[in-house]
């Protein structure tokens, strides 16, 4: 169970830099999942490390052994592809066993090698089938499979999951996770679904535009994001972020007057965030499940329902609340979600009330790094 | 509205028929006219033979059709197998490549498609009889090569680039060095345009005649076109046996085409793109 | 920027572009040595007077130039390559792309029986092709002849190709014979590139019939008509084999086309200096319809 480790990584083409300078180092055994917008440099990462693409300067270290500029079959890793990338002239077994094949080792030793991995993938009554004759499930564990018999120090996986149906895909998660459990193998994951980055990580790599934003264990990254790319990243529906302004500050006190809103927030800063000034123009944010039933002590809002997504036992609720909006959201209207955890009977245009309970608020200065975080409730 | 998608039809289906016919006719008249005795072709210009004769066929045999089918059969032999592996190699470096120095090499082989070989008789003659190389059907292979590497690159190259790269990708992992990526892998997967590409060539080096014509001036080297035009003068009365000899030149081809239809059709559809 | 993979001649980057290197050797080799020297040489040679065994070149500047083009045969030459490229291109590429058409929509029965012996003489060498022509048209025992006896009318005096006026006619029904199976295919195959969900899309925006046609058939095959029109005109300028065997450029050099009379000039008057210059004159004229043809079917 070997470490896998990034030191300062830069990867550029002639005209642009994909990758800016990352490090990071996977423990023995961790699960790691880079998660990033499209174009953020993840893949190009995830690709470096298999060989398949040359860095520009940095290092890549598998248990201290620099593979830097080893052969992509050198370095001890394998890599399940997106779209499964089997050979469709060799049968399952074929495929499972080239890369040992090529290896030049013995027939019996492939064999065996394949068939312990069928074994733990229960594809055995597949094996001398061609992949043209499997579904995309069965091509996907063959895939895996093909990894697995290499045995290798570090698994990579280029959105491997991305070709499958919600169903098979939501069953390989958690089908991921047990192979993960069996085999202790250190993994590298790329995906931009932040569902499969939340439920399988050891810790989550959080990528954007050629940099690392965080790196942390998906309840950390989730409940301290260190700032609002981060926040806005994960979770779902998106973190609701309401622009405000310091109107006062004292000590590790400060005061905003949000837009939209008549009441001031008094929030406390974390103790390492250094106080903004009087005037400065801040974020809030607010998680679409912390609007409250209203309980004394918060704040309500009077709107209207916009939009109502029944999503069976859970509701989402796009609320329409005058001058309080969320802003950077994907739909340009500024309705606020809010997240009921039981079915709701409202329709579009109904009236609403949103309590909001003030403790609930994230608070990030005007670069986007965080400024507070709210306590988390056990 | 029936009857007159009725009549349309049938208008259509006559347009076809008209034109099936006019293409049949004349390769009919080659096999009708290679059983007929001399006397009916000169008596009976329309009538169908009298008696299956092979007389023809014999006759055309004696003077030396088998020796052309031969060289013939060598000549597009190794002609297409040398077309095929050089243009796939050549192509395939050419489009995993990405630097402009490469891109200009791909022209520059491409516009080799541009020059007909009518234009570069004189110097092909030159360069040939210079090297001694007169003469000779392993000489002639070399030029229809030449030849036919442009438009198969083209060919091959279109498919290369089209070819799943995570195939490739994969094999590396798998640790196929850059040759057995392409011997292992991709060559394996490259059936349909392998078979496109050298059926087409084959047809081309079969019937080529005006390098035929220059380089191979002694019979006894001569493939099927050239050989069969030089018997002209001396056998010219002999109708037919020179259509028996034209259609023993004929048959492998249209037996090929029937039977790989589909080839033709892909490699043609590719000069669309 | 420097690379840190460029570590010496061994490099693993190094031996990549060796390997590539030797890949690629062959097939440049062959297209230089055989094609793309010979037609700098043939420019070059274009400038000099010698024969086939001589190794004695006179420079004659432009003079070869100057001799085509005060030598009448010559411009027959080019005015009957130009009669068979129009032609060919009307002949051929209309009634490939009206058959196509045909095949594509209008009929389904017998479909694939038309289209495979339609495409034959495709396939059929230009030797033969010439030789059963020469055969129907033969004064004598042609079958021609005897189908326009039959019918009552008088068949050309001189022969069908022995008569100028006639010749390059037949030519042209030759050619078409041959080629427009492949005309076809080519159209059929742009014809059914062609997505069913875009003439339902046009429908449903109210174009049917010829507005369909206009807007998304032509659009559709527009590159393929292109490739099509310059495949026959370049295969109307390279024209040989046909010419040679059915008439041999005669009678009087009527029919004479660049090709023949470059290969008469050259290799039965021994004038390869000449034969270089109207090579060159064709080469240009193919070069050009390539840089067409290329530029064309890039647009769209």
């Amino acid at each position: 169970m070997p470490s896998l480790q990034i030191d300062t990584v830069v990867k550029s083409y002639d005209s642009f830099t994909a990758i800016k300078g990352v490090s990071f180092t996977a423990e023995p055994g961790e699960f790691i999942v880079m998660v990033g917008p499209s174009g953020c440099g993840k893949s190009t990462l995830l690709r470096s490390i298999a060989g398949l693409e040359t860095i520009t300067s940095g290092a890549i270290r598998i248990d201290g052994r620099d593979i830097t500029h080893a052969e992509p079959s050198d370095r001890g890793v394998a890599m399940v592809f997106q779209n499964y990338a089997l050979y469709p002239h060799m049968t399952v077994a074929e495929n499972m066993g080239f890369a040992l094949k090529m290896a030049g080792r013995p027939k019996t030793e492939i064999a065996a090698a394949v068939a312990k991995a069928a074994k733990i993938l229960r594809i055995e009554e597949h094996l001398h089938k061609t992949p043209k004759q499997l579904s995309g499930g069965q091509k996907q564990r063959v895939a895996i499979g093909r990894a697995i018999t290499r045995a290798p120090d570090v698994f990579l996986f280029d959105e491997p999951l991305s070709n499958l149906d919600a169903a098979l895909r939501s069953q390989m998660r958690v089908e991921l996770g047990r192979l993960h459990a069996e085999l202790k193998a250190t993994m590298v994951y790329v995906t931009h679904d932040q569902t499969e980055a939340m439920t399988m990580a050891t810790r989550i790599v959080v990528m954007n535009a050629g940099l690392i934003e965080q790196v942390g264990s998906p309840l950390d990254l989730y409940n301290r994001p260190r700032n609002r790319f981060v926040a806005g990243f994960l979770g779902s529906p998106r973190m609701n972020f309401i622009k405000g302004r310091i109107v006062a500050a004292g000590g590790r006190t400060v005061t905003i007057m949000a837009e939209g809103l008549t009441m001031p927030i008094q929030l406390q800063i974390e103790p390492d965030a250094d106080v903004p000034a009087v005037g400065d123009v801040v974020t809030l944010g607010l998680r679409a499940e912390t609007f409250g039933t209203g309980a004394p002590g918060q704040i309500a809002v009077p709107a209207r329902v916009a939009v109502v997504e029944s999503l069976g036992r859970e509701t989402l609720i796009y609320a329409d609340a005058g001058n309080l909006r969320t802003f950077d959201s994907e739909s340009q209207d500024g309705y606020l979600a809010a997240h009921r955890s039981s079915q709701v009977m409202l329709r579009p245009g109904d009236p609403l009330t949103l309590s909001i309970d003030p403790a609930a608020f994230y608070l990030f200065d005007r670069n986007g790094e965080t400024l507070r975080f709210p306590p988390v409730s056990s | 509205m029936t009857s007159r998608y009725r009549l349309v039809s049938i208008g259509l289906h006559l347009v076809m028929s008209v034109w099936t016919l006019f293409v049949l006719a004349p390769l009919c008249l080659m096999f009708v006219a290679a059983f007929k005795s001399q006397a009916d072709i000169f008596t009976r210009p329309l009538g169908l033979p009298r008696t299956l004769s092979f007389a023809a066929f014999e006759r055309a045999w004696g003077i030396g059709i088998g020796g052309f089918l031969f060289n013939s059969v060598v000549v597009t032999a190794l002609s297409v197998t040398l077309i095929v592996v050089v243009s796939a190699l050549a192509a395939y470096v050419l489009a995993r490549a990405s630097s402009r120095r490469m891109q200009a090499l791909y022209l520059l082989i491409v516009a080799g498609f541009a020059v007909p070989v009518q234009s570069v008789l004189v110097p092909l003659y030159q360069l040939v009889s210079a090297a001694g190389l007169l003469n000779s059907q392993i000489a002639i292979v070399i030029p229809y090569a030449a030849y036919g590497i442009p438009f198969t690159t083209m060919l091959f190259y279109a498919f290369f680039l089209e070819f799943p790269r995570e195939l490739e990708e994969a094999a590396r992992l798998d640790g196929c060095s850059r040759f057995q990526v392409f011997w292992r892998i991709v060559l394996p997967l490259s059936g349909p345009v392998v078979a496109s590409a050298a059926i087409f060539q084959a047809v081309f080096n079969w019937n080529e005649f005006i390098l035929a014509l220059m380089l191979l001036t002694e019979t006894r080297v001569r493939t099927l076109p050239v050989g069969i035009y030089g018997l002209i003068g001396q056998y010219s009365a002999d109708w037919p046996a020179l259509m028996a000899g034209l259609a023993i030149a004929t048959v492998p081809l249209l037996i090929v085409f029937v039977a790989a239809q589909r080839h033709f059709v892909r490699s043609m559809s590719g000069l669309g793109k | 920027m420097t690379d840190v993979t460029q570590q010496g001649p061994l490099s693993p980057r190094g031996r990549r572009d060796m390997l590539s290197g030797a890949m690629l050797l062959p097939a440049l080799a062959l297209v230089s040595l055989f094609i793309l020297a010979p037609a700098v040489y043939a420019i070059v040679g274009s400038f000099f007077e010698f024969t086939i065994t001589s190794r004695n070149w006179v420079f004659v500047g432009f003079g070869n130039y100057v001799r085509a083009a005060g030598d009448p045969v010559f411009w027959t030459a080019l005015r009957n390559n130009a009669f068979l490229i129009v032609g060919s291109a009307i002949t051929q590429v209309g009634l490939g792309t009206i058959l196509a058409a045909i095949l594509d929509r209008g009929v389904r029965r017998g479909n694939a029986i038309y289209r495979t012996i339609i495409f034959m003489p495709v396939v059929v060498s230009s030797i033969a092709v010439a030789f059963v022509w020469i055969l129907i048209l033969d004064p004598n025992v042609g079958p021609l002849n005897a189908i326009v006896k039959s019918l009552g009318m008088r068949p050309p005096k001189l022969g069908w190709l022995g008569d100028p006026q006639i010749s390059l006619w037949m030519l042209l029904v030759i050619a078409a014979w041959q080629n427009v199976g492949f005309q076809m295919i080519l159209v059929l195959a742009g014809l059914q590139s062609i997505p069913k969900e875009l003439y339902e899309a046009a429908a449903l925006d109210g174009a049917k019939g010829l507005r369909a046609f206009r807007y998304i058939t032509l659009p559709g095959i527009r590159n393929v008509l292109i490739v099509g029109t310059l495949i026959t005109v370049v295969g109307g300028l390279k024209v040989f084999d046909l010419v040679f065997v059915t008439t041999g450029g005669g009678p009087a050099n009527a029919t004479q086309v660049l090709g023949t009379y470059s290969y008469l000039q050259a290799f039965r008057l021994g004038n390869m200096g000449y034969a270089n210059a109207m090579s060159v004159v064709l080469l240009a004229i193919a070069v050009l319809f390539g840089w067409l043809q290329l530029r064309l079917s890039r647009k769209a």
